[in-house]
């Protein structure tokens, strides 16, 4: 019988430049093509997006950092999850990973009004690589249709590619380092960190961290740290986007 | 018995609910949706063998090492082997497939014109390489077929001969430097990033200054200045005025890097001015160190020297070759163009996209791109040993490109070499330093390794390193007293840190589907600065510099300084800029 497992992250905010290297590698490894001619920050399709966010003063007292936000993979009454008429949503109780079956998408976009987090994306658009790019594509990930719900799945084909290696050598658990995914290798300073939340020897719950909107009550597997109080506040408003980019779009 | 049409009715009607309770239907449902998933408009990744292979990025002067992950022999996804990759190495394996690529050019009828050219060449009139990617094992071929042209001139951005120990330094004041951005190797700065108090100098709140540990927001142009301020050779009341510090800050910065407290000082180049301060410092042989170039083969050493483009007479150039097939240094158009000798003048580009300089040249040809091209990265400015590493291609590159130091070199008569090969060979016959190889993570002294079986673990992702010199050996350069950066007219107009361009088509994610990044036709300023303009977020405008016009979309940010524009084309950075609603 294998130990079950509740695979979470952490991300050090303080170490994240926003260089957007967890952001492009994400892409690469799920076969998310690039941005439609249409497409902008409100119908763009990015499973991992970075925020930047700010302390709201002006020059020179402005302070900003930069906040990756993905699926933040809820543990307890899953708002997706429970709103999909569909059940392509499934929480994957040997993982604890929230998954998303395109096949049985609708498209009805109930799963992205519930998520509190803004981190599920509909496909707008039939993905198009540039020609020739396409032999690029990983072949552990379909590239999905028009018409459905993404979002992170803590790279899940590496998941299965991790548990077949296992299977080939006769073990029924899988080695920590054989299933990291993409953003976490990507991330050139080390701000993202990957692991099993049962397993006392990793920190990744480290008592002065804190969950992106915590008083929603949802259990979120991703777990933030930093030293700065007031991206601690920001973090938990509902939308992690500072005043002015807001403006800025508006 | 008659059949009436109620019972056919009633028979159809029946035979629909019976089907409901059937696998049937529900089994249609299933395969209509697996058919979408892959109805031919979508495209299928190729299957095949998974395998890894190993080499070194060359988008930059850091370097990585990389474990392709490879179907065939087609890559499809790229690591770091020492952490993670920045995100121009983590997509470089689409570069081929940009659709900005150049895959045909004149090549014949460039070597043909560029040798009329050179037989025509006047008195006084030179035949030039500006290579913007100095250091290179293709420098060296270029600088050699200059020598033996004998009006050859080799000109390239001028690097400085030290390198940085971040493993030693305990305070870390950088003067607008993209410490944590693109300065030197990611995966070595962040290892040692806990070690060191980081004091970041930025006009603007870039995102080193954001993790900094100190952030001191300074006049643009006024780097030097502080950096003259803190070597004594400026009063604190005449750094604060140039810099807009106040003289208790700048103090206070002086009293923390302060002599033998294991400080380190960097900008962009590391500029003799902060060199000198180092040694001020007394950080010369500690926290930064003179370095050796990888040897060369003996014969190599009659290349023509490094000039400098500032050096070169204006209208002196009449034949001139630019390598960009690496990404390197921006140098401005106006800077090159006054360097060319008057009535028709033959550019060559060589590079592997339509961007860049080839808008100004008579004849492009294109080159092979990472991870197409075979080259040999220089070691970074954070390493204190000299090393020695090839960015061996992953996959063929197309019919028609041109090696820029293949057709320099049969310019010149030089015999076809591979120089890459002889460079190892020589370094292999020096017997010094070690040889590291990613596949088994092994480190070994080249002695104990064959040469042939170096020059396939060089191939093979390996890197030689080599040893680090004793300081005692060189002198320090010394710093010179420039002058303050004068005010300027209009808005300052500031680029962000040089990146690899283009990028691949997935930076959309980063600046069309996101804010995270200044998309190329963008710029930001300060709301005030906006309002001063006429402009709002959004608007579309023209940014009108001495180098040219651009028509851009305005995004307003309140970290940028006032007075100030931030562009991401290095071509727009001026110190004098003005913005126009269209």
């Amino acid at each position: 019988m294998n130990a079950q497992k509740k695979y979470g992250m952490s991300i050090d905010v303080d170490r994240c430049t926003g260089c957007g290297s967890c952001m492009v590698a994400c892409a690469v490894e799920n076969n998310i093509p690039p941005a439609h001619a249409g497409a902008n920050d409100r119908n763009g399709l990015t499973w991992i997006r970075v925020y930047k966010v700010d302390n709201g003063e002006d020059y020179p007292g402005k302070r900003s950092a930069f906040i990756p936000v993905l699926c933040q993979q809820c543990g307890e009454h899953t708002p997706c999850a429970s709103v999909c008429p569909q059940q392509a949503v499934d929480v994957d109780p040997r993982t604890g990973i929230v998954g998303q079956m395109p096949e049985r998408c609708l498209g009805c976009r109930y799963c992205m009004a519930a998520c509190p987090y803004h981190a599920r994306y509909f496909n707008w658009w039939d993905p198009r690589w540039p020609a020739g790019m396409e032999k690029t594509l990983n072949p552990d990930v379909a590239p999905r249709m028009r018409g459905v719900v993404e979002k992170c799945n803590f790279c899940h084909g590496r998941w299965h590619a991790a548990k077949q290696k296992a299977a080939a050598a006769g073990k029924s658990e899988i080695e920590p380092g054989d299933y990291v995914p993409a953003c976490v290798e990507a991330c050139p300073t080390g701000a993202i960190r990957f692991g099993d939340l049962n397993d006392p020897s990793n920190d990744l719950r480290h008592p002065d961290s804190f969950r992106l909107l915590k008083k929603l009550g949802t259990d979120p597997k991703i777990y933030y740290r930093s030293k700065r109080d007031w991206v601690r506040n920001v973090a938990q408003a509902s939308r992690p986007v500072s005043s002015q980019k807001e403006a800025s779009h508006g | 018995m008659t059949t009436t049409r109620r019972d056919i009715f009633k028979f159809a009607g029946g035979s629909a609910l019976g089907a409901l309770l059937t696998p049937a239907p529900w089994r249609l449902i299933t395969d209509t949706a697996l058919w979408s998933e892959n109805w031919p408009g979508i495209p299928r990744p190729a299957r095949g063998e998974i395998r890894a292979k190993f080499t070194h990025c060359s988008l930059c002067p850091a370097g990585c090492a990389v474990r392709a992950r490879c179907v065939g022999e087609q890559p499809v996804s790229l690591a770091g082997v020492r952490g993670g990759l920045c995100p121009f190495g983590v997509t470089g394996h689409q570069l081929p497939y940009h659709p900005a690529r150049l895959r045909q050019g004149p090549v014949s009828e460039a070597m043909a014109a560029v040798a009329d050219a050179i037989a025509k060449c006047g008195p006084g009139e030179r035949v030039a390489v500006l290579d913007l990617r100095p250091g290179r094992t293709a420098s060296w071929t270029a600088r050699r077929a200059m020598a033996v042209l004998k009006n050859g001139w080799y000109i390239a951005p001028v690097q400085s001969p030290v390198a940085v120990d971040l493993t030693k330094a305990r305070t870390v004041l950088s003067l607008s430097a993209p410490l944590l951005e693109r300065w030197g190797t990611p995966a070595n700065v962040f290892a040692v990033r806990d070690g060191f108090r980081l004091i970041q100098a930025d006009p603007v709140e870039s995102r080193t200054a954001a993790l900094a540990d100190l952030w001191l927001p300074i006049r643009p142009g006024s780097e030097e200045a502080l950096a003259l301020g803190l070597a004594g050779q400026l009063t604190s009341a005449e750094t604060a005025a140039m810099t807009g510090l106040s003289e208790h800050q700048i103090e206070s910065v002086g009293q923390t890097i302060g002599f033998g407290r294991l400080s380190l000082v960097i900008d962009r180049a590391m500029s003799p001015a902060v060199v000198a301060l180092n040694v001020k410092l007394g950080g010369w042989g500690r926290t930064i160190v003179p370095r050796a170039e990888a040897p060369v083969p003996p014969e190599w050493k009659k290349a023509a020297p490094v000039t400098d483009l500032a050096a070169v007479p204006d209208r002196s150039i009449r034949v001139l070759l630019i390598d960009e097939s690496a990404p390197g240094e921006y140098l401005p158009w106006d800077a090159i163009e006054k360097k060319l000798a008057a009535g028709n003048p033959l550019v060559v580009v060589f590079a592997w996209s339509a961007n860049g300089y080839g808008r100004y040249a008579k004849y492009v040809l294109p080159t092979p791109v990472y991870p197409e091209a075979t080259d040999d990265i220089p070691p970074a400015i954070d390493s204190p040993a000299p090393c020695f590493r090839i960015a061996a291609p992953l996959l063929a590159a197309p019919a028609g490109v041109v090696t820029p130091s293949e057709f320099i070199a049969s310019l010149a008569g030089l015999p076809p070499a591979d120089a890459l090969r002889e460079r190892a060979r020589a370094i292999h016959q020096g017997g010094r330093g070690t040889l590291v190889t990613y596949a088994d993570a092994k480190s070994v002294p080249v002695k104990e390794v064959k040469p042939d079986d170096f020059w396939k673990a060089l191939n093979a992702g390996g890197c030689w390193v080599g040893q680090a010199l004793p300081p005692a050996n060189f002198r320090a350069p010394v710093g010179q007293a420039l002058p303050p950066a004068n005010p300027s007219q209009g808005l300052v107009v500031l680029a962000t840190p040089p990146a690899p361009s283009p990028a691949s088509p997935l930076f959309t994610k980063l600046y069309q589907e996101s804010d995270l990044l200044l998309a190329p036709n963008c710029i930001a300023l300060h709301p005030q600065d906006a309002a001063r303009c006429g402009v709002s977020a959004g608007n579309r405008a023209t940014l009108e510099t001495p180098n040219g016009k651009w028509s851009v979309r305005i995004l307003t940010d309140s970290s940028v300084r006032p007075g100030v524009v931030l562009a991401a084309r290095p071509e727009m950075a001026s110190a004098s800029g003005k913005v126009v609603r269209v």
